[in-house]
């Protein structure tokens, strides 16, 4: 017999009462996504680790403060993303984008017909202008596209309203269109 | 959808992030200790023991405390109508709001999403922080308060929960502001409590407050507390942004 994998709320139910083993469950469903996060609000890839490190604990501990049959993954994003934030400003460091866009798209499938159609050219010229823009604008824009999270956990982990995503992804798409000498469509 | 955000979706595709970390092992070690208990400094302790006393002596008035265990296991901002203020001695000892820091230490310490003092507006003359608790901006008139700015955590966290008493001499206006709950108390004094998720008093810094805006932001809870009016309240909320 197969054991049916448990689904995340019954997870965090069993982690607020002490079980360790579920809590470490939660951690590998979502240390990916809280990686990237923590790498895009701390800018280094070791402060990033220790960010994520550290927010999964204090996650742990505030579970008695969190309210059952809510979303974990954007609580636990903020906190993540709080520490890394923390972090990169103890050092001093101003945030940056150190990502590089793959020659073709990874993995062995075929590359989307969107991707396959984004030159090489285009692909640097994106993560420059993203790269140039300021760190609001380009956060906003990260999250929501290269992160694909959505209004509201883009709004969590960035600790503003969802209101403000939205005007925010706005003007920072105009920003980025006259980085990249583009009118508006 | 324009051609930079369908470039940007195929972007996603393309991004060779880092290899993930996988910190499981690292974080499970971590929570199997026991985190070690802070104390909480002398002054404070003796604060919360005169509170919690002046609580217990409210809770021996009916009214009082029906309206106390009323807000127990109720989330965020929660206010009660009373008849009478109860007899808790309010006072505001400044120490409650925490040691004053600077504006960058504060959000740092914070431990929630926290909005910077109202745009365009003098700099407050204090910043101080309760670690993980509560920010607070002070403007004074010499030792008096004359504007004061508090933010706790709000919705998502429920680490804190906010409460007042309100006698019917007070004005209650509950309104949004851009989409966000607001409650504007006016016309005289109100008792404030802060109470922990568990509902027992964690903190307090009851006083005999002034006009208040209380605004849910989702993640945290702004209070605007001053001689002001609410016309005023909302636009300093409004530079919080």
């Amino acid at each position: 017999m197969v054991s049916r994998p448990l689904d995340e709320a019954s997870l965090v139910v069993r982690a607020k009462h002490g079980d360790a083993a579920a809590y470490e469950e939660l951690v590998r469903m979502h240390q990916a996504i809280a990686f990237r996060v923590a790498l895009v609000a701390a800018g280094d890839r070791g402060d990033a680790e220790e960010a994520v490190q550290d927010g999964f604990v204090k996650a742990y501990r505030a579970l008695g403060r969190f309210r059952e049959g809510a979303p974990f993954r954007p609580w636990l994003l903020r906190i993540v993303a709080n520490e890394a934030r923390n972090r990169r400003r103890s050092s001093g460091r101003r945030a940056g984008l150190a990502l590089r866009a793959a020659a073709a798209a990874s993995g062995d499938a075929a590359p989307s017909p969107e991707a396959a159609a984004l030159s090489r050219e285009r692909r640097d010229a994106l993560l420059t202008a993203l790269g140039s823009l300021e760190e609001r604008d380009r956060a906003v824009l990260v999250h929501r596209f290269l992160l694909d999270l959505g209004e509201e956990e883009t709004a969590t982990a960035l600790g503003v309203r969802r209101g403000t995503v939205k005007s925010r992804t706005a003007r920072a798409l105009e920003r980025l269109r006259g980085v990249l000498g583009e009118e508006q469509a | 959808m324009s051609r930079v955000e369908t470039d940007l979706q195929a972007l996603a595709l393309l991004v060779e992030w880092p290899d993930t970390p996988d910190v499981a092992p690292d974080v499970a070690a971590r929570i199997a200790v026991p985190p070690p208990r802070r104390r909480a400094p002398r002054r404070l302790g003796l604060a919360l023991a005169v509170v919690l006393l002046a609580v217990a002596v409210a809770m021996v008035v009916p009214p009082a405390r029906s309206a106390i265990l009323d807000w127990l296991g109720i989330g965020s901002a929660r206010i009660e109508r009373v008849d009478e203020l109860p007899a808790v001695q309010l006072t505001a000892p400044v120490e409650l709001l925490g040691q004053p820091t600077t504006l960058e230490d504060a959000r740092t310490r914070a431990g929630f999403p926290v909005a910077p003092p109202p745009r365009g507006e003098a700099a407050p003359d204090e910043v101080r922080v309760v670690d993980g608790r509560r920010v607070s901006y002070l403007w004074l008139d010499g030792d008096r308060i004359r504007l004061l700015v508090t933010q706790v955590p709000g919705l998502l966290q429920r680490g804190a929960i906010l409460g007042k008493l309100i006698p019917p001499s007070v004005r209650m206006e509950r309104f949004y502001i851009d989409g966000d709950g607001a409650v504007f108390l006016s016309g005289g004094p109100h008792a404030v409590y802060l109470l922990g998720p568990s509902g027992s008093f964690e903190e307090d810094h009851g006083w005999l407050a002034g006009n208040t805006l209380l605004v849910d932001r989702g993640g945290a809870t702004l209070r605007i507390e001053g001689e002001l009016d609410r016309e005023r309240a909302v636009e300093l909320a409004r530079k919080m942004e």
